[in-house]
């Protein structure tokens, strides 16, 4: 078998080479789910319970806020328990992209220091640890729904495409998390402080519809897009379409996310191994 | 990022020859610039080193750790890379490795490229030694498949036995060292690039490895080894270059270019040993 010729030349900015390094990265499905499983693993390594652990502290959550703020909700103590465990899945699984997404290449450097290999392995193994986690997460919260004897139904299948939306967004965001904070580490200190917000100013905890009067917290979850990747993937499960709003935001932001995502690639995919 | 390229390159031109080669690695003009970040100043850098790259303000921009870089080598060749500290060997390595992108020139190779520059890096630490060689075997774009016909050969080379199950950060570093160099050389890489730390095995292990990439090389093969120890480079190489300050002064037969680098760093204890920029990597 005879190799390709392979050059490699200064470009101030290329778009082609974030396409090609995203599609080589895609290709190698064994490597970065390796990768992702090793990570998982060395997260619960040592501890007793391992893995159990991703159920308790999501069920310990879960269980403590439908006890404590369960009367502060219009919906019945169930229903509002159902509403906070389908949307903490999903909310945890946006965050978790937000927050892994500013560390993807600094935690990775010791590979990108030591083999040519596509950057966007790295974010295609921070994405499927996170998916790990949420499928764990999102299996608990549909057992406790049949548990509580609500019905799936078929409105339900609109969370797949939801969820395929989502994570076509979530790749692009970590690119541009991790470019940019391999860069500017101050990014990083900024997420964090800004994630903590975002746990209040979305609405996991509380109903949006309770709160549509226009104000302040009507306009904030207006603007944060995650207000609308909640809605269009929780809504469908627990029985109602997505707010066709909701679903245009998500489109659009999707491809304002997947062109800054490939200009800022291109811009920085050479300098990369400087950075770091 | 300061991309100084003032010659155009051709579209090959001499080198028409070497690309039909099975394997080849054409340097053209490489030079690779680190960008500084932050405010430094003329602090007793001195100004007329010409590898300090000054903005119009007085502040440090980058430093010029390679310039004007030209190699071609094409299946068999054994180059040796010797040069002080500092003088850029290790960041040629990562260019030629593909670790790095130059700033300047153009890289053409084909072939499979293994690059050993750091052995700290690329490894997971808290896995076991079998567990890396899966990693590092899918790192290199091996299948599941190939990588369970190398092991009993990596085990073995390495010497780790039992080792190879127990995490990785328990290794000693002549542990660690040998089980990356038999990972590294088990896939038949077709260019291996090698920095220096090779010459802090043992001597049985050191004949081990020459003996390893001896036979690599036969097999039609690129070998790049960076390294102090002389004999390592007299027994691996047959040509050299020198590199000083960033660029190549001198290139030819390994055992003249040795010569002449040896007579150049022959102790005076005049000069003093830090280069003025030793904080900044270089």
């Amino acid at each position: 078998m005879r190799n390709a010729v392979k050059v490699q030349q200064t470009a101030r900015f290329s778009p082609w080479i974030a396409i090609t390094d995203l599609v080589d990265g895609a290709a190698r499905v064994p490597l970065w789910v390796a990768f992702a499983s090793d990570e998982i693993q060395q997260r619960y390594r040592r501890s007793k319970l391992g893995l159990t652990w991703i159920v308790f502290s999501y069920l310990i959550f879960v269980g403590t806020i439908s006890l404590f703020f369960g009367s502060f909700s219009d919906l019945n103590h169930q229903k509002f328990t159902l509403y906070v465990a389908v949307n903490f899945a999903i909310f945890m699984f946006l965050l978790a992209n937000l927050t892994d997404g500013c560390a993807v290449f600094r935690t990775a450097a010791s590979w990108i220091k030591s083999a040519p290999l596509p950057h966007s392995i790295h974010l295609f193994k921070s994405v499927s640890r996170s998916v790990f986690i949420f499928a764990i997460n999102f299996a608990i919260a549909i057992a406790l729904l049949f548990l509580y004897g609500h019905k799936l139904t078929w409105v339900a299948l609109e969370a797949i495409p939801a969820f395929a939306l989502i994570l076509f967004n979530s790749i692009f965001i970590q690119m541009i998390l991790g470019y940019i904070s391999a860069r500017y580490p101050d990014i990083e200190h900024l997420m964090m402080s800004i994630t903590r917000v975002l746990f209040f100013t979305t609405p996991v905890l509380w109903v949006r519809d309770e709160h549509s009067a226009p104000g302040l917290r009507n306009t904030v979850a207006e603007f944060n897009p995650l207000t609308h990747a909640l809605e269009i993937f929780s809504s469908p499960i627990l029985g109602q379409h997505g707010d066709p709003r909701s679903w245009v935001i998500m489109l659009w932001l999707s491809l304002a996310v997947f062109v800054i995502g490939i200009f800022v690639a291109g811009a920085c995919h050479r300098r990369l191994p400087y950075w770091l | 990022m300061n991309d100084q390229s003032p010659l155009q390159i051709e579209p090959f031109g001499e080198h028409r020859q070497l690309l039909s080669q099975e394997t080849f690695l054409l340097a053209e003009s490489l030079g690779v610039s680190f960008p500084v970040r932050g405010n430094i100043r003329e602090q007793r850098l001195s100004e007329s080193d010409d590898r300090l790259i000054w903005n119009k303000h007085g502040k440090l921009r980058a430093v010029q750790a390679l310039r004007n870089i030209s190699l071609d080598l094409k299946t068999g060749d054994r180059l040796a890379i010797v040069g002080r500290n500092g003088s850029g060997k290790t960041t040629l390595l990562q260019v030629l490795g593909g670790i790095l992108s130059p700033s300047a020139g153009r890289l053409t190779y084909r072939g499979r490229v293994t690059s050993l520059i750091n052995i700290n890096l690329g490894i997971q630490p808290e896995a076991s030694g079998h567990r890396n060689i899966t990693l590092r075997g899918l790192a290199s774009g091996y299948s599941r498949k190939e990588i369970e016909q190398k092991r009993g050969e990596i085990a073995e080379f390495s010497e780790l036995g039992e080792f190879l199950s127990m995490p990785m950060m328990s290794y000693s570093a002549g542990m660690r060292m040998r089980l990356t160099f038999a990972i590294a050389t088990a896939f038949t890489p077709e260019i291996l690039v090698l920095d220096e730390w090779l010459s802090a095995g043992d001597t049985a292990f050191k004949k081990k490895a020459t003996n390893r990439m001896q036979e690599f090389v036969g097999k039609a093969g690129i070998l790049i080894l960076a390294s102090h120890s002389r004999q390592l480079i007299l027994d691996n190489c047959e040509q050299a270059i020198w590199l000083d300050g960033g660029e190549i002064r001198e290139r030819g037969p390994v055992e003249e270019v040795l010569k002449a680098y040896e007579s150049d760093s022959a102790p005076s204890p005049k000069t003093p040993e830090a280069h003025p920029f030793s904080t900044v990597k270089a």
